[in-house]
């Protein structure tokens, strides 16, 4: 026995110079698990094209920013990491984390205010390069729909209940989504209903607390959410971001409310004959969409590839570098740059058409109101749970604001 | 020859334990050198952490500032104290069933007359030696109602379909459940080895005497073996204070449902290493005031246990 | 008197049908999800939803086949193991040391020593994660094994000391004796002669600390994030999330993971019951 331990502290030291190696290429930390093929792939293209080998390292998506915030704290950060925008990500660079992208080629011509704006600090400087925009839409099953006879999507808000109601009639779970990871109910379903409400500039004047979180817009965005609820499935409350895929995708319930990003996965992962349509408005206003600007890449300033980094950078915001990306970018992820890029892929046409004609915002509370974000999946969690009312949810969201403006 | 008969006077716990003593000190200090290093200084090193805010660049001193906001910020000590008090329900579920039940395997167990005894000791303590990650994503998927619905209903058993984990009624339960249900062997092998323990003479004098085996199990076997229950009373106390994985895998850095499974060690990680999603910023100084205050809870539950059990040597 | 003792076994043994019963039952319910998680290893994606309990209609490999088909699953693994070997031998290493000295010097200092590792018995090294954090960082051990062997070391360390301190202090005297008088040092009789005694003891303490070491996932969820260090259970938490929604790929992860150690025990359950319940009650 004591041989035997002998022996393998041998082997263990003999095998300590391989954990060392493999140094020399750059790691880049991501929130998108699901998407490491097509990101592997983009990643050999470029090191055919410049020889620099980077490896994708990503995190569950619910454990990046903390993963992140960790390594970036212990000095073991990845060399080039995704950027959460606004708030999430400015709070790295102020801790002095990312590598300040003003005066990397492209990165100031090649992107609109707005977009850049998303991984803007404070004091002007760029913090990521913008990478990709999300939307929120909702799936669904054209078999189920075929099989009931339904021929037109639903144009109005209300239309869109009815269908609900229509296929809860006819025995169907219309909706298959859950609140128990509690972040998808608030990203995925309210954020994306909250442009056919009001615009960037409602935003901004509810930011400044010029308009009050609980008017009569917000009572209605709310109630119109709480009318989602009965069609949610069985036990909604213990189905998950994930288990609420595996419900659409395996055909038990005709729709699916989530993020633009799923659409990948579900079409690789299912055979599910699936369409999606982007949020009808409430009939009487004019419909939005919520593209956010989700997905920046950040160079680390502590990386030992400084230069390495910087030209991944420069080469993401060149209008060259933007095309061969766009062309790798998993389903659901759209180019934002600011250069004509031609998109390959049907689907992300199909997604990018959404926005067509209508008003576009990030979403709402990702610019200021962060601090919401919490306090906001609380009460929607109690209004599924009919413990909270509309006219309640968002006077205790507007009564958080207002204490937060006055400090 | 007298360094020879030193060392065995020594050896035997003479009186010359002096030059003795220093030689023996070199076989103690490299374990006691990495015990005090990697475990002993920072426990206690936790203690003065609490005092300070920011991470570690920007460290401060701020004096009870984190046990102040850990203690009467609306938000913070609202979840604390939920965590600590959902954690006295985690515990008090081990405490009552998962060590009746292993008082009870045990008794059966140490029936000398019975068959398959060893057959299904082996079978009780499998779930012990899997990880909890591992028994809480199999538990997750098992009571999904999206699993095995449609099949349940099928069959009739319609009444087992539901969101045991979402409820806010069930989910803790369910947790704790699938917690004893795992660790249940553990206080099973504890309680046979002390039935085994008992002197036969007295069964059996009880035996002739007339008691019923049930007198006999209340009255004889149980109170023999209190010392055994107050150990595992405790080992039981310091585990589950230490609980972290199962709502990790089951429900979430949160605690979902609404933070009703929220426990000490998910509070924790929460506040103390990872900070609250969406923007993770850690408070290391709130988690260490934290870890300060389980810290002394269980050295005020362990000390005096300790003491009487090491005095009876 | 004699036929009497065979009456009443006999109704003791009777008494036996509803002990079989309950641990009937029990063996049902402990052995159940084991069932669910090793039959739907083989199932395709979509049966496990529509076929949940049974055994599969179609039988399928794949999973595994893909799971083994990933390079880094076997770094996992060799982390893992490399985990679990270097701490265990120094735990048995040091704490045997340790145990062999306090065993025999007894003084009020060496007292105290004992009761100090015996207090870390009790309490969690977990409540120390922040302090120790720390350390890792400013020694540049975050990110490898190399974070991992000094904790798990510590943690072992007080049952190691405890439960051989006790076992070496039971040993009869007169076995030494001989060795002291042929004038052998302490050194040479704690590698000749104590060493092979105490090996039920060590094997004890190995099978403690292996179980606890293996299933650890937190410290390598907070020391560790990068590829090539990570352990099996972190990257389990890894692919749950990659695998968020093809279940039969996860259970075969969660499978594989918990394979190596269910092999051990059923192999040696007998030490396995006895490490793992050790450190609680004396001996």
């Amino acid at each position: 026995m004591k041989k035997l331990l002998a022996l393998a502290l041998v082997a263990i030291v003999s095998l300590l110079p391989i954990l060392a190696m493999a140094d020399g290429e750059l790691v880049m930390g991501s929130w998108r698990t699901d998407d490491a093929e097509q990101v592997n792939a983009l990643l050999a293209k470029y090191e055919e094209l410049t020889g620099t080998k980077i490896r994708f390292e990503p995190t569950t998506s619910t454990q990046y920013n903390a993963t992140l915030r960790l390594q970036l704290d212990n000095g073991t950060g990845p060399d080039l990491f995704y950027s959460r925008s606004y708030a999430t990500g400015d709070e790295l660079y102020l801790n002095g984390f990312n590598v300040v992208c003003n005066d990397i080629p492209g990165v100031m011509e090649n992107f609109t205010d707005s977009v850049r704006g998303a991984w803007t600090a404070a004091d002007g400087s760029v913090f990521a390069v913008p990478f990709a925009a999300v939307s929120q839409v909702i799936y669904y099953n054209k078999d189920i729909f075929a099989e009931q006879g339904i021929e037109k999507l639903p144009e109005t808000w209300e239309e869109f209940i009815a269908l609900c109601q229509q296929l809860k009639d006819a025995g169907i779970t219309p909706l298959a989504n859950g609140i128990h990871d509690n972040w998808d109910i608030l990203e995925c379903v309210l954020l994306g209903m909250l442009p056919n409400y009001f615009t960037y500039e409602d935003r901004v004047a509810y930011e400044s607390g010029e308009k009050k979180l609980n008017d009569e817009t917000w009572v209605k965005v709310y109630s119109d959410f709480a009318q989602l609820i009965p069609f949610f499935p069985e036990g909604f409350e213990s189905i998950g971001n994930n288990d609420a895929n595996t419900y659409f995708g395996l055909g038990q319930a005709a729709m699916l409310i989530d993020g633009s990003w799923s659409c990948g996965t579900l079409m690789k992962d299912y055979d599910v004959n699936m369409g999606f349509m982007a949020f009808p408005a409430p009939a009487g206003n004019k419909a939005g969409l919520c593209l956010h600007a989700d997905m920046g890449i950040a160079g680390n300033a502590a990386s030992a590839h400084p230069e390495e980094v910087k030209a991944f950078l420069a080469w993401l915001a060149s209008p060259e570098g933007a095309q061969i990306t766009a062309d790798y970018l998993p389903g659901g992820f759209l180019p934002i740059i600011n250069a004509p890029i031609t998109l390959q892929d049907e689907t992300i046409n199909e997604m990018a058409a959404l926005s067509e004609g209508k008003n576009t915002d990030v979403r709402f509370i990702w610019a200021k109101m962060m601090d919401l974000y919490t306090p906001m999946v609380e009460n929607l969690n109690a209004i599924c749970r009919g413990e909270q009312t509309p006219q309640g949810m968002a006077d205790a969201i507007n009564a958080l604001w207002e204490e937060a403006l006055a400090k | 020859m007298t360094a020879k008969t030193n060392k065995i006077r020594a050896f035997q716990g003479g009186a010359s334990i002096k030059p003795g003593g220093v030689y023996w000190m070199r076989y103690v200090i490299p374990a006691l050198a990495f015990y005090v290093v990697f475990m002993a200084y920072p426990m206690i090193d936790s203690v003065r952490l609490s005092l300070y805010s920011g991470t570690a660049g920007t460290r401060e001193f701020v004096g009870l500032a984190n046990y102040v906001r850990l203690f009467t910020d609306e938000v913070v000590s609202k979840r604390f104290w939920n965590a600590f008090g959902n954690n006295w329900v985690f515990f008090a579920w081990h405490m009552l069933l998962q060590n009746a039940l292993g008082i009870l395997f045990a008794a059966i167990l140490t029936n000398r007359t019975m068959r398959g005894r060893q057959f299904y000791q082996t079978l009780i303590f499998i779930p012990c030696t899997i990880a909890v990650l591992v028994t809480g994503y199999l538990f997750k998927l098992m009571m999904n109602p999206v699993w095995a619905g449609t099949t349940l209903k099928a069959a009739g058993l319609g009444f087992l379909v539901r969101p045991w984990l979402g409820d806010r009624s069930t989910a803790l339960t369910c947790v704790s459940l699938v917690s004893v249900w795992q660790w249940v062997g553990i206080p099973t092998m504890m309680f046979v080895a002390a039935f085994q323990g008992i002197d036969d003479d007295l069964i059996e004098a009880a035996s002739i005497e007339g008691a019923t085996p049930w007198q006999q199990f209340t009255l004889i076997r149980i109170p023999l073996i209190v010392p055994v229950i107050g150990m595992v009373a405790i080992m039981t106390f310091v585990s589950n204070f230490n609980a972290f994985d199962v709502v990790f895998s089951m429900e979430t850095l949160d605690g979902a449902p609404d933070y009703t499974t929220d426990l000490i060690g998910t509070l924790f990680y929460r506040y103390g290493i990872a900070g609250q999603h969406p923007v993770g910023i850690p408070e290391p100084g709130v988690g260490a005031a934290i870890s300060t205050s389980i810290f002394f809870m269980l050295l005020c539950g362990v000390i005096p246990v300790l003491r009487t059990t090491q005095g009876k040597e | 008197m004699a036929k009497e003792r065979k009456l009443h076994s006999l109704r003791v043994m009777n008494m036996h049908i509803p002990y079989h019963i309950i641990m009937i039952i029990w063996s049902f319910i402990s052995m159940f999800p084991v069932w669910i998680l090793i039959i739907n290893t083989f199932k395709i994606r979509k049966e496990i939803y529509t076929n949940p309990f049974g055994l599969p209609k179609v039988w399928t490999l794949q999973n595994y086949k893909s799971l083994l088909a990933n390079a880094n699953f076997f770094v996992y693994f060799r982390n893992s193991f490399l985990v679990v070997v270097v701490s265990l031998f120094m735990i048995l290493f040091l704490g045997s040391l340790c145990a062999y000295a306090l065993a025999h010097w007894r003084t009020r200092f060496s007292g105290g020593v004992y009761f100090f590792f015996v207090l870390g018995m009790m309490l969690p090294i977990k409540i120390a994660t922040i302090r120790l954090l720390q350390i890792m960082k400013n020694l540049g051990l975050m990110n490898s094994l190399f974070s991992l062997y000094p904790v798990y070391i510590a943690m072992g360390l007080p049952t190691a000391v405890f439960i051989l301190t006790e076992f070496i202090h039971g040993l009869p005297t007169e076995l030494y004796e001989a060795g002291f008088m042929d004038g052998a040092g302490r050194f040479r009789i704690y590698y000749n002669i104590v060493l092979p005694l105490i090996r039920p003891a060590l094997a004890t303490v190995a099978i403690y600390n292996l179980v606890p070491i293996w299933n650890d996932l937190w410290f390598p969820l907070i020391f560790i994030t990068k590829e090539d260090q990570k352990t099996v259970l972190l990257a389990v938490t890894m692919l749950q999330g990659q695998y968020s929604t093809d279940w039969p790929k996860l259970l075969t992860i969660l499978a594989m993971s918990a394979l190596p150690v269910i092999t051990l025990y059923l192999l040696m359950s007998k030490q396995f019951v006895k490490g793992l319940t050790a450190g609680a009650v004396k001996g």
